[in-house]
């Protein structure tokens, strides 16, 4: 009798602790989740780790200077507003605005590929931002292409921002 | 001291023999000397535009210089390559080869020109004009390639393809065109042919492009390099780096300057 008791309590602590760690894992594995060890009372840093597609359309250029803007969509969605310089490598700066505040950052990307479309790939920083993102930093990739009839772009980035 | 005096006075004749034949042999191998040309037009900032480039290559009276064998020139940053429109089809290199530029897509060609290249007929020189086209290539290692093809009908008949890059470039440049330039051979027992003058444009200018729009096929001139709407303190640099066979290399400078009219625009 007395062990079966025992034999009930551990398998009633072994749920529990099973459950909590369910619990546990959700709120780790759902974005934002918070930084390992966050004080409770100070403000967390979340990391997210966000892919966003943005589909751009001109806006304006001057020499190898281009200006385009347009919706992103992904963990972060929103518009986003891209100045790049499209040199023998493609460097830039970028700013996405959502409803929480902008984030903004620079990237570079080598083009390869020929005709009406030019591939690219790089890296991205995320420097700062406003709002929620005020403190946000970040790294990741970055793909896409550019239009060279139209001069659109489709960027793709992925990546881990925390903020 | 008698004895190292005896010694010094041959050493100090055969030094001055030699240092003598040194100078009179690099005054015989004279380098080439390379003046480089660079313009836009329209030159106007903020509008699409076509490049001009062009080189001359001089040797002392009565010779004919090297071989050139790569010519690397570099241009200002902020100039709107990516954003001209042309080059928006490629040509093979096979392509080429075979049939020439109108083999090749027309809209592949980016560019024309023409070369003058100079060869020795026992003692006279005999000149050479040759057309260009330049059309866009596959890339080559994730960088833009064009291909010049240089078509000469005499003395010697002569078809190269010289194969060029856009590279990166440091320090006040944004870019460099980065030419090879293939060894022709002239007559036996002759040197190679030896390039004297080169232009050439990458722009717009006598190109028409051809875009299917529905069932129907229209006809339109490219874009063209877009100007930045500012003006660089002291105009836009172009540099040049040309390199022979005999392995001399020689350097060159040009500038296309700012407008008066604009110069309220000049960047700060």
């Amino acid at each position: 009798m007395t062990q079966q008791l025992r034999r009930v309590r551990v398998a009633a602590i072994c749920i529990a602790l099973a459950g909590g760690y369910l619990i546990v894992a959700a709120q780790i594995g759902s974005a934002p989740a918070y930084a390992g060890g966050a004080v409770a009372g100070a403000r967390a840093a979340r990391v997210l780790n966000a892919t966003d597609t943005a589909h751009l359309h001109y806006v304006s250029a001057s020499g190898s200077l281009l200006l385009d803007e347009g919706k992103a969509s992904g963990a972060l969605p929103g518009s986003m507003r891209v100045h790049l310089n499209l040199g023998t490598t493609f460097t830039g700066s970028f700013t996405i605005s959502t409803s929480g505040g902008s984030i903004t950052g620079r990237g570079s990307a080598t083009p390869h590929g020929s005709g009406a479309y030019e591939s690219f790939a790089g890296t991205l920083t995320v420097t700062g931002g406003t709002g929620r993102y005020t403190r946000a930093r970040g790294h990741g990739k970055l793909y896409g292409t550019f239009n060279r009839s139209n001069y659109s772009l489709v960027i793709k980035t992925t990546g881990s921002l925390t903020y | 001291m008698r004895s190292s005096s005896r010694t010094a006075g041959p050493l100090l004749g055969v030094l001055t023999v030699v240092l003598t034949a040194l100078c009179l042999s690099a005054a015989a191998r004279a380098d080439p000397s390379v003046s480089l040309g660079a313009s836009f037009s329209p030159d106007r900032l903020g509008a699409r535009t076509t490049i001009g480039l062009s080189f001359r290559i001089g040797a002392p009276p009565g010779q004919v210089p090297p071989a050139l064998t790569q010519a690397e020139v570099r241009y200002p940053p902020n100039l709107g390559i990516a954003l001209s429109g042309l080059g928006l089809a490629v040509c093979a290199p096979s392509t080429l080869d075979a049939a020439g530029a109108s083999g090749c897509p027309a809209n592949s060609l980016m560019g024309r020109g023409k070369a003058v290249a100079e060869l020795r007929f026992g003692a006279q020189t005999v000149t050479e004009s040759a057309a260009i086209s330049i059309a866009r290539a596959p890339d080559q290692e994730g960088h833009i390639a064009l291909l010049l093809y240089v078509s000469g009908p005499s003395p010697v008949n002569t078809q190269i393809l010289s194969p060029a890059q856009l590279l990166p470039a440091g320090g006040a440049f944004g870019g460099r065109l980065n030419i090879e330039v293939p060894l022709v051979a002239s007559v036996p027992g002759a040197p190679d042919l030896a390039i004297v003058q080169l232009s050439v444009t990458l722009g717009p200018k006598g190109l028409t492009y051809f875009e299917q729009v529905g069932r129907q096929t229209l006809a339109y001139q490219p874009n063209g390099i877009l100007l930045p709407k500012q003006c660089p303190r002291g105009g836009f640099p172009f540099a040049g780096t040309f390199t022979f066979l005999d392995g001399s290399r020689a350097r060159a400078r040009s500038v296309v300057p700012c407008h008066r009219r604009l110069r309220g625009l000049r960047r700060g």
